[in-house]
């Protein structure tokens, strides 16, 4: 598979003397959905400042479908539609304006057609006269997004899209950016919302303190570093964990009355069953039993703190 | 050569223009027919004539001139320091657009509305005193070349500026008393000999002396030097923009 980008031992250095990338490595597939996860301050938007030409890079190579970033600018930042993590906007002009406005600036011949349907997708139709100024907080989030898309780009990059966005605004997101996919858009998002990544992107990236930590397949990640906890109600609590039950990983919570065994799905043998004859045989009645798969949250926060 | 993005940033340029068109006409029109009557009658009424010219008529070159430096400075300035301002010069800098190309685009919207102005100007001096062009195509050729190296030198102000005061600062604190001092009311015939020598390093005494060449034929400096000199300020600006572009100077981190 061709790479949409590829990033090449990329670091940024900015002139305060702080280093925001070091040497980073990455490759973004072609046509796929990439999460972006990492706490503030991490790189992020230094990441993607530097490959739609906002930031220079200090040293390493971005290719845009093969195309250099600083050589070949001019086709690679074509190819690019950018939604900043600030709302930018321009207070007096009108949203018809200012999408018209993008597509030009992108090298686009007018076209009127594109630009209403793409208004009339992000429920901009209505305020197609109105100032940006009047408009609320999550409009001009929108007003962004169509400014962006205006210029049909293949690579579309999202820093923080659901930041002040409602619940509404978010479901009408992820709807396009499905859409976007499925006509072969890739799409570079970031956030600081874990359930968005685990709804949305087919890999996740995490990056802290200006390093790629993890890139994986979001699956993959859940299947390999996935615990599964077995949660067990007790008819009586129990002051102690008996003695008998020491090589299991058990823990009391609830003040006693509820057991949880956390296992590794990877394991050959998942021990619930000998756990549950093990149990009867101290006398221990069960009341009610559930499993749940850790989520990408706890991943996440257990590499970062791991990297603290 | 990206002609659709020059033609996006000069027709958005001049519909933010457009908006505001009332006030940046009615102001110079305004403080021009000031000008006459305070300039014109006042101290018209003491000397008749300049070098043989009716003095209404031989203020007029340097009232224009005034106007078009004046505005193209602070409509290129102002044209970029505001989405630098606002955050929205985002979108220029991650667009596929070289220098020269924003360059064109801002500081050709800023140019065309001064030449505007200056025309209208024209139009209101007429109304005051006689006035015979004798060579209006290099009377144009002046003012356009006036506005457009101007309009670059705001464009580099508002780059450069971080702040509102440092956006009037060089309008305000050199060029204005450049104008002043420029020989725009007077020829500089009429001054002491060594304020001659001071004022032959003011460059707006070229623009001035060849603009009023190209109206009454005469003027305290060679035509052909006048235009040099608006030739050298032209490239002066366009290196200085082209080397802001390279290094990213105050654009790019
Ligand atoms: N223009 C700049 N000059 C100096 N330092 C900067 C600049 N922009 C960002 N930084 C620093 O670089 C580091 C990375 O910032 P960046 O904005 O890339 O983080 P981020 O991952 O996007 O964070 P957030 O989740 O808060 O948006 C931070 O320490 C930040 O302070
Ligand atoms: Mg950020």
């Amino acid at each position: 598979m061709q790479n949409a980008i590829s990033v090449q031992q990329l670091t940024k250095t900015y002139d305060s003397g702080l280093t925001a990338l070091h040497s980073v490595d990455l490759d973004i597939h072609d046509g796929e959905i990439l999460a972006l996860l990492g706490p503030n301050g991490a790189g992020k938007t230094t990441l993607i400042s530097i490959i739609c030409g906002l930031v220079r890079p200090t040293s390493g190579n971005v290719l845009v479908q093969g195309h250099d970033i600083q050589t070949d600018y001019k086709t690679t930042r074509s190819l690019i539609g950018l939604v900043p993590q600030e709302l930018h906007v321009e207070t007096f002009e009108s949203v018809w304006n200012t999408v018209t406005f993008s597509r030009g600036l992108f090298g686009k011949k007018p076209n009127p057609a594109l630009v209403e349907s793409l208004l009339k997708d992000l429920s901009l139709w209505d305020k197609k006269d109105a100032k940006i100024m009047t408009l609320s907080g999550g409009m001009k989030r929108r007003v962004m997004i169509a400014k962006a898309l205006s210029h049909e780009p293949k690579i579309l990059f999202l820093d923080e899209p659901t930041a002040g966005v409602d619940v509404e605004l978010r479901k009408d997101m992820w709807q396009l950016i499905g859409r976007l996919r499925q006509s072969g858009v890739t799409i570079i998002l970031t956030t600081h919302y874990i359930e968005e990544a685990e709804e949305i992107a087919d890999r996740v990236g995490v990056i802290n303190k200006g390093r790629l930590v993890l890139i994986e397949e979001k699956n993959e990640l859940m299947r390999k570093l996935g615990k599964k906890q077995l949660t067990l109600e007790l008819h009586q609590a129990l002051q102690t964990l008996p003695e008998g039950l020491s090589q299991y990983d058990l823990s009391l919570v609830d003040g006693g009355a509820t057991l949880v065994y956390s296992y590794d799905t990877q394991a050959a043998r998942s021990g619930i069953g000998s756990l549950l004859a093990d149990l009867n045989r101290s006398g221990i009645a069960v009341k009610d039993l559930s499993t749940k798969q850790s989520s990408l949250e706890d991943i996440f926060v257990s590499l970062v703190e791991g990297a603290r | 050569m990206n002609l659709q993005a020059i033609k996006a940033i000069y027709v958005y340029e001049m519909s933010r223009m457009r908006r505001t068109l009332l006030q940046s006409i009615v102001s110079p029109v305004l403080s021009t027919s000031l000008y006459f009557v305070v300039f014109g009658t006042a101290i018209g009424a003491r000397i008749e004539t300049v070098e043989g010219i009716h003095y209404g008529s031989f203020i007029v070159p340097g009232l224009i001139m005034l106007t078009l430096l004046q505005n193209s400075i602070s409509n290129a300035s102002f044209g970029i320091y505001f989405p630098k301002f606002v955050g929205t010069i985002y979108e220029v800098l991650s667009a596929p657009v070289n220098f020269l190309e924003i360059v064109i685009g801002y500081a050709g919207a800023a140019a065309t509305k001064s030449i505007i102005l200056g025309l209208i100007i024209l139009a209101t001096a007429h109304l005051f005193v006689p006035l015979h062009i004798e060579h209006p195509v290099l009377m144009v050729f002046f003012l356009v070349l006036t506005a457009v190296t101007f309009s670059l030198f705001g464009f580099i102000i508002g780059i450069w500026a971080d702040n509102f005061e440092k956006l009037q600062l060089i309008p305000m604190l050199i060029v204005t008393p450049l104008v002043f001092l420029g020989g725009s009311f007077y020829s500089i015939e009429m001054l002491p000999e060594t304020w001659q020598t001071v004022t032959l390093f003011n460059p707006v005494l070229y623009l001035v002396s060849g603009f009023r060449w190209s109206f009454f034929g005469q003027s305290d400096v060679s035509v052909h030097v006048s235009l040099i000199m608006i030739g050298v300020f032209l490239l002066a600006c366009m290196s200085i923009v082209w080397w802001m572009f390279k290094t990213g100077y105050k654009l790019r981190t």
